[in-house]
């Protein structure tokens, strides 16, 4: 092969998306016969999930698939534009708004500041939120001990009367088992399933009402610039097959499991009304303003955000 | 930048394999510091095999390991240790260990493993557990007369169950790996965990009856009522702690985590009520913390660091080539599989064998139509083993930081071996009778 | 066989070995600075017994109370961090890192010296490239890419700047170390020649 580069993902090595992540990469050989060969690395590898940023621009790593709220340590910006909480409620929304509505644009301006480029996005879906106690609206959150993950969500969560607990992934199995937390954001609901959650946590709420994460494709600015056109064609028209390959594989696995999930007859799957739904949504969308003051490109994602929503009807709900 | 004049890259994944284990070795037995033998070996690696601009993914994996939650259990768990044996409460636990004795030999030996039990019920890690058995129960079994190797290999091999019975943070990363429960794996653990438990006291009974002098003798004198009252009375506080823990993880008031601070108030709980608090203690004990966590956290940094370079240079690959075309029989791929578990474990840490494995074994074990919890189980007993091997055996090491300068790091191994072996024993059954899971 | 055993005992039992607090071993060859970092090494203890502090009230204020801080577990991440990255400069202080002396204790004292005066240097620069490496992530973890300075931070609710300072805390240690083991280097060559 003529290219041969190593991207570090954030999932874990048997994790259904590290499977679809694998497949991009077999697509990209596929379709390049040979001329691009990419080595998908799971999480922890080479650095640790939230330092491949730095692992990628100093050239240690050639690339990433990775959620980009993890780079808000570094620019707010980043926690803005990868999970606006509430300015979702489909990916198909979030996906156009990066590929048509500027989002491509902001992502590559930030990115392009550290030394790497942006080649594409997905997206695992609208995570299902695991909860022990059952969860029909906001009302409901009140007093409840919510497992957050980084982010501005925390903030969300503390404005609808819940109490966001700070715990890492590692610990989210035995806190959510034993009743140290009430409640936790995991993964998508197929996953969920799978890993026992919505055993020890019976009321899950599908399709989730708090996190839409942005998954960035992105690889090392100088290596992308010594690529010729038409590979840079290819791996940006691959990621968006892969992408949809993903979405649709995850919905098919999400659905597969609802219906085991509820055969059981142990697990009860809430869905939120669309009032309840907005009125999360308004929780979080008051915290992008706070968010924006933070750094002059979050005011730009801000203005460019709020500027596609309103534009597409999708902010007066 | 520089021009370095060799090129590792050259020597191709097998043969760079060859020669870094080589070079941990060779580095090893010159005498210097473990921390920075393997911290050395990943900056020669990542120096040769890509030049200065790779150095930085060594000192990111240092601040990655520093800064990880839960590896604040370890300076926890060696506070309490260190409060512990400052008071005289590990002292009167075990005089009052002595009275469940009964006339069995070797009895305050199986009760460590009981201990060691209760302490891996509490922790998902061995760091601080195996140097909290190394500052209390050592130095009151050596005090009891024990064998001093019998009772190096209890207080190692025990502490290793941290990891064996739930909750256990090798389960869990395993769980997210391999994307099944973790709940089946930890029910799935228990009685493997119980059984290796079972297995220690055995070998232990066992030198009890047919070596002599490897514990002490049984004292025929009868304990008086009131002395056996007050002996007792040096359970409770003990107790009182392991209540506090237990009840605390299990009763979900706090993580597993954050217990192990529980433990720490505990403790100077304990100390107060028996009049025995002072600054000086505290201040004493948490210098002995920092001292001890040096040196565990920096083995620990210098693994990780080895871990991401070995990685960046292809070890996957290493792995699923010794793999690959093996055998069609599941017997020998499983069997292969373990060989090359337990190559890796004699130098590498298990984060790293999780890494470097998972990835390509789970999918096998799978498509060989076979269980994936129960392979977990089977990968934890394993890194069991991994723990107490040579060259690279983080147990001997955390034991080395806490014990008598007198006990090298030769004595620990070699009292390792008989225990090594029982837990190679357990692997087996575990292959040969998958029933043992419960699945 | 026994009389070896009695030794053994008293030398492992917790009487026979206790230390007085404060008063560590710091071998000579440490020089002042190995006395410096004896002294500095109480902060980062307190850190530790600091830690177990906020993390009993984090349980007490969540479990009693169902109010959560959202401070306390990044903070004793950061305490624990700093007590970790100093740990190691301590224990090269105390020249207490864990070794295999199996083929260095068979030396005869002159060739030990040497070793002693080798792997000070070895280790000396195996510090200083990490330094070099660290002062790498120092500098993304400090500066913006348009080279403002800004803090790294977590990204959590809180947000607090632990990244950074642990980074730059890190790069500070490597330099630290590069000294002490040189300090060693060169009163280990001084001990040699008298
Ligand atoms: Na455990
Ligand atoms: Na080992």
């Amino acid at each position: 092969q003529e290219y041969s580069f190593k991207f570090q993902s954030s999932d874990p090595a048997g994790n259904p998306n590290f499977e679809f992540q694998k497949g991009w990469t077999e697509l990209v050989a596929e379709r390049s016969n040979g001329a691009i060969e990419i080595e998908l690395l799971p999480t922890g590898s080479v650095v640790e999930y939230n330092e491949t940023l730095d692992a990628v621009a100093a050239g240690i790593l050639d690339g990433q698939i990775c959620d980009s709220s993890y780079w808000a340590g570094k620019d707010p910006a980043f926690g803005l534009i990868s999970n606006p909480v509430g300015a979702w409620s489909a990916p198909e929304q979030m996906i156009d708004f990066v590929e048509n509505g500027g989002g491509k644009e902001l992502m590559q301006e930030l990115l392009g500041s550290y030394g790497l480029h942006f080649i594409g996005v997905s997206t695992p879906g609208l995570e299902a939120f695991v909860s022990r106690v059952p969860l029909d609206g906001v009302d409901d959150l009140q007093g409840v001990k919510v497992r957050t993950p980084e982010g501005p969500i925390a903030n969300v969560f503390a404005a609808a009367g819940a109490s966001p607990v700070n715990l890492p992934s590692a610990e989210v199995y035995t806190s959510l088992d034993k009743g140290v937390v009430d409640a936790a954001d995991y993964s998508v609901f197929s996953v969920n399933q799978q890993q026992g959650m919505n055993d020890i946590a019976p009321h899950p709420v599908y399709p989730g009402f708090h996190s839409l994460p942005l998954v960035e494709v992105s690889m090392n600015q100088a290596k992308w610039d010594a690529l010729p056109d038409d590979m840079k064609t290819l791996l940006e028209e691959t990621v968006k097959e892969f992408q949809q390959t993903q979405l649709q594989g995850n919905r098919e696995a999400d659905e597969a499991a609802v219906e085991e999930a509820k055969a059981g007859g142990k697990i009860t799957v809430h869905d939120w009304s669309d009032e309840e739904r907005a009125k999360f949504r308004a929780l979080g969308q008051a915290e992008w303003e706070k968010i924006a003051s933070e750094s002059p490109m979050a005011q730009k994602v801000y203005d460019q955000l709020t500027a596609y929503l309103n534009e597409k009807g999708l902010l007066a709900q | 930048m520089w021009d370095l004049s060799f090129n590792l890259q050259a020597l191709g994944i097998e043969a760079g394999t060859l020669v870094m284990f080589a070079m941990l070795v060779g580095l090893l037995l010159t005498g210097m510091p473990l921390a920075f033998v393997t911290l050395l070996v990943a900056l020669i690696f990542a120096l040769g095999w890509f030049g200065p601009m790779a150095i930085p993914l060594i000192t990111s994996r240092v601040y990655s390991f520093v800064m990880n939650f839960v590896f604040v259990s370890v300076p926890m768990f060696v506070l309490m240790a260190a409060i512990l044996d400052r008071s005289g409460i590990a002292r009167d636990l075990f005089d009052a260990m002595k009275l469940f004795a009964g006339r069995v030999r070797g009895s305050v030996a199986i009760q460590t493993v009981f201990v060691s039990v209760i302490l891996a019920a509490m922790s998902g890690i061995i760091g601080g557990e195996i140097v909290l058995l190394g500052l209390l129960a050592l130095p009151q079994m050596l005090r009891l007369g024990y064998d001093r190797s019998l009772a190096i290999g209890v207080v190692c091999a025990g502490g290793s169950l941290g990891t064996m019975i739930p909750p256990s943070i090798v389960l869990i990363i395993y769980g997210l790996t391999a994307n099944v429960s973790i709940g089946a794996l930890f029910t799935a653990s228990f009685l493997p965990g119980f059984m290796l438990a079972m297995f220690y006291c055995a070998y232990i009974l066992a030198r009890a009856y047919l070596t002599p002098g490897a514990v002490p003798d049984v004292d025929p004198t009868p304990v008086p009522r009131e002395e056996k009252l007050r002996l007792l009375k040096g359970l409770a506080l003990p107790m009182l702690v392991v209540v506090m823990v237990l009840g605390s993880i299990y009763g979900g008031i706090a993580s597993v985590t954050e217990a192990s601070a529980i433990g720490v108030g505990g403790v100077i709980l304990s100390t107060i009520l028996r009049g025995e608090f002072s600054y000086s203690l505290l201040r004493g004990a948490a210098m002995q913390t920092l001292a001890t966590v040096g040196m565990i956290v920096w083995i620990g940094i210098g693994a990780t660091a080895i871990v991401g370079v070995y990685n960046l240079m292809g070890g996957v690959d290493f792995v699923s080539e010794l793999i690959t075309g093996i055998s069609d029989n599941p017997t020998v791929i499983v069997l292969v599989m373990m060989a090359i578990l337990f190559f890796l474990g004699a130098f590498l840490d298990w984060v790293g064998i999780a890494l470097l494995t998972m990835p390509i074994f789970v999918p096998i074990i799978t498509d060989l139509g076979m269980d994936p919890v129960w392979f977990g189980v089977l990968f934890c007993m394993n890194m069991q083993v991994s723990f107490l091997s040579p060259p690279f055996g983080p147990a001997a090491f955390y034991l080395k930081s806490v014990a008598p300068p007198d006990i090298s790091l030769g004595v620990i191994f070699r009292s390792l071996l008989p225990f090594i072996c029982l837990q190679i024993l357990a692997v087996a059954l575990l292959i040969m009778f998958p029933g043992i899971t419960g699945r | 066989m026994s009389e070896n055993r009695e030794q053994i005992d008293l030398a492992a039992t917790s009487e026979g070995l206790r230390e007085e607090p404060g008063a560590m071993v710091i071998p000579p060859e440490a020089g002042l600075m190995g006395r410096l970092v004896d002294r500095v090494a109480y902060i980062f203890a307190a850190g530790i017994v600091i830690s177990a502090a906020v993390l009993l009230m984090e349980v007490f204020l969540r479990y009693i109370f169902n109010r959560p801080t959202i401070w306390a577990h990044e903070t004793t991440v950061f305490l624990c961090g700093l007590a970790f990255t100093f740990g190691g400069l301590y224990c090269t202080a105390r020249n207490s890192h864990i070794r295999v002396v199996l083929i260095y204790d068979w030396l005869s004292p002159p060739v030990r010296r040497i070793f002693d005066i080798l792997i000070s240097i070895i280790c000396a620069i195996a510090s200083g490239f990490f330094a070099y490496a660290a002062w790498h992530m120092v500098t993304r973890a400090v500066w913006t890419p348009a080279g403002d300075i800004r803090l790294e931070t977590t990204g959590s609710a809180w947000n607090p700047p632990t990244p950074a300072l642990t980074k730059l805390f890190i790069f500070v240690v490597m330099i630290l170390l590069v000294a002490q083991f040189l300090i060693f280097a060169v009163n280990y060559a001084r001990r040699a020649r008298s």
